[in-house]
């Protein structure tokens, strides 16, 4: 049985979270005044405008998505890029290399039990809330089951452009300004902070280009355009898939190379 | 016996950039391709077999903690090779890890915010142990340690004794036939450093685990290794076991005399010169042999040599001058003679 080492990883990820209730309680206090920010700013730019909707998207509308957007993001946060940093500063990352499972897992499994915490502390609460509250504007249908595949392979571009930025920390030694610069990167770059919708035409092509967008904006549409056709879901995800394996080969090789490069000549 | 560790001419170098002073030169450092290389590990070799207590010696920067992280497969060797339970550990790491338990000195393997007794039920499934093999383990600490103390206190709130404890006592936990301890003894209290000392030599004797030891510590060497592997500036410079070591620089004893009825209230001056007296007398008798003469306690302490003289010569020497009051023979230590290799670090046989 070898997912059990796995398994246990995950538990010890919600049990060492648990511990830290106060945590907890902030990220919700956090997340709250964050949307209401947003709530105002955005309020302000819509009535500052002649039509009630920009770049086809109503105030309600926008709202939705970047109330959705924030619990999306803050779910899949696991400070992969804190965490890896810390190891590699203090050299703790030596016992972590002596386990018997490779490194990027390791991470992987003992943040994944964070995440399972962040789902039932921050996104199925946001999502009833945001269900009820807007008078059921979120269509259930055969969206939300788009919308959670998308997610999963949301979460794993995420994770590898987090231990990809992680593996950097190995040749800066700086955790700060490497964690900051990823955190506004792919915050703008994924549509987390501003619907991509809003972006100018030739900003949104790079955008589109990228695999951030990848994160938050490909399950949003999928959640939010239950219109959308087979070929528009298929179109999505298969991108979705092509950056998932790209970043995942990437990432590997990164950090393998990176590692070599350090074993051989110290670090 | 086929060796379970096999280190065979061993090197490892570093590359270090040159680093120029002050500002400027920080900043010219940013563009520099100046390396130098630096020798950590020269030419070691060493086999080490199934059960032993291998005390790993040597100065700060002697190489030691860079042949602990080659063996257990995070530094691969710049020349020769490692065997280790049939295993290249620096190829295959996490097979490797598979079959080591490690405790690297202040760095923790356990999950911080958790009891201890959490950690070594995660650390049982990621090491697959199965669950009659963990619960006789578990058993077997018992008996070695007071369990219940620790087990259920969070590791962050742990003395660092308990946590380098828990830390030992995970290692051994997937019984692995090889434990490295990288210096576990330190910054402990006494009492702490004896029951850790008894710990490992417990669980060496009731599971044959190799180990590994390096540490500062001579009380660590004394109480635990048979066999000691010295290094200094990366070269082995020994590798024999304890008692050869003491008879490294020739039979020393130190013998101390007391040469009056009430030692304690003497001054300096009486002190000092009787020391010169007793060391004119020593070279009158034997003018070719080197006998330090020192004060100790009130007392004056002459190193012999015994290859040159014997100690009840000298003795019967300095009683035909005075009275003798009181007088005591001891052993020259572990730790003098470690000392006297780092100080010197002369290859000897």
């Amino acid at each position: 049985m070898k997912c059990r080492k796995y398994l246990s990883m995950i538990k010890a990820g919600i049990m060492e979270d648990m511990q830290f209730r106060g945590a907890i309680i902030m990220t919700f206090f956090g997340n709250l005044l964050y949307l209401l920010l947003a709530f105002f700013l955005w309020k302000a730019i819509f009535e500052s405008s002649d039509s009630p909707v920009i770049n086809g998207m109503t105030f309600s509308d926008t709202i939705i998505y970047l109330v959705f957007a924030a619990a999306l993001f803050n779910f899949m946060e696991m400070w992969t890029v804190w965490n890896m940093g810390r190891d590699i500063q203090d050299g703790k990352i030596v016992v972590d290399l002596l386990m018997p499972c490779g490194y990027r897992r390791l991470r992987l499994f003992r943040g994944l039990g964070e995440v399972i915490v962040n789902f039932f502390t921050t996104l199925l609460p946001t999502a009833i809330i945001v269900y009820f509250i807007s008078g059921k504007a979120i269509h259930l249908g055969l969206n939300i089951l788009w919308f959670l595949i998308s997610v999963f392979f949301s979460f794993f571009i995420n994770y590898y452009i987090e231990f990809i930025v992680g593996t950097i920390i190995m040749y800066t030694e700086s955790i700060w300004g490497i964690d900051i610069m990823k955190e506004v990167v792919v915050g703008v770059l994924s549509g987390a902070m501003i619907p991509l919708a809003f972006f100018p035409e030739g900003f949104k092509q790079i955008a589109l280009a990228l695999p951030f967008h990848a994160i938050i904006d490909s399950p949003m549409t999928l959640l939010l355009h239950p219109e959308y056709g087979l070929t528009d879901v298929v179109n999505i995800l298969a991108m979705q898939v092509l950056w998932f394996v790209v970043m995942g080969i990437l990432s590997d090789v990164f950090f393998k190379f990176s590692l070599r490069r350090i074993t051989v000549n110290g670090g | 016996m086929e060796p379970i560790i096999q280190v065979n001419n061993v090197t490892k170098e570093f590359k270090v950039l040159n680093r120029s002073e002050g500002l400027k030169g920080s900043i010219k450092d940013l563009f520099s391709h100046d390396y130098k290389i630096v020798r950590a590990v020269d030419n070691v070799s060493m086999d080490i077999g199934q059960g032993e207590i291998v005390g790993y010696l040597g100065p700060n920067g002697a190489g030691k903690s860079t042949t602990i992280k080659m063996m257990t497969g995070v530094l691969k060797p710049t020349s020769g090779s490692i065997i280790c339970n049939g295993v290249v550990p620096y190829d295959k790491r996490t097979l490797n890890a598979q079959n080591i338990g490690v405790v690297f000195g202040q760095r923790s393997q356990l999950w911080w915010a958790l009891p201890a007794i959490e950690s070594f039920n995660i650390l049982k499934d990621i090491y697959l142990v199965e669950d009659k093999d963990y619960k006789d383990m578990l058993e077997l600490y018992s008996t070695l340690v007071d369990m219940d103390s620790i087990m259920h206190k969070p590791v962050r709130q742990m003395s660092l004794g308990q946590r380098t404890l828990c830390d030992i006592l995970a290692s051994f936990l997937h019984n692995p036939p090889v434990v490295f301890l990288d210096e576990p003894t330190i910054g402990l209290d006494v009492a702490m450093k004896a029951k850790i000392r008894e710990l490992v030599k417990m669980l060496n004797k009731e599971k044959n685990t190799t180990v590994i030891l390096t540490t500062h510590d001579m009380g660590d060497v004394d109480a635990l290794c048979e066999r000691i592997v010295i290094i200094d500036k990366g070269k082995k410079i020994y590798d024999n076991d304890i008692e050869h070591l003491t008879g490294l620089f020739g039979a020393y004893r130190t013998l101390s005399v007391s040469l009056s009825k009430n030692k304690e209230i003497l001054t300096k001056e009486e002190l000092e010169q009787m020391e010169t007296s007793v060391s004119n007398l020593l070279r009158e008798q034997w003018p070719d042999v080197d006998m330090p003469v020192s004060i100790e306690d009130n007392e004056i302490q002459i190193l012999v040599n015994e290859a040159f003289t014997g100690v009840v010569k000298v003795i019967n020497a300095v009683q035909d001058k005075y009275k003798v009051y009181d007088m005591h023979i001891t052993e020259i230590s572990t730790e003098s003679v470690i000392r006297k290799i780092y100080d010197g670090s002369k290859i000897v046989k």
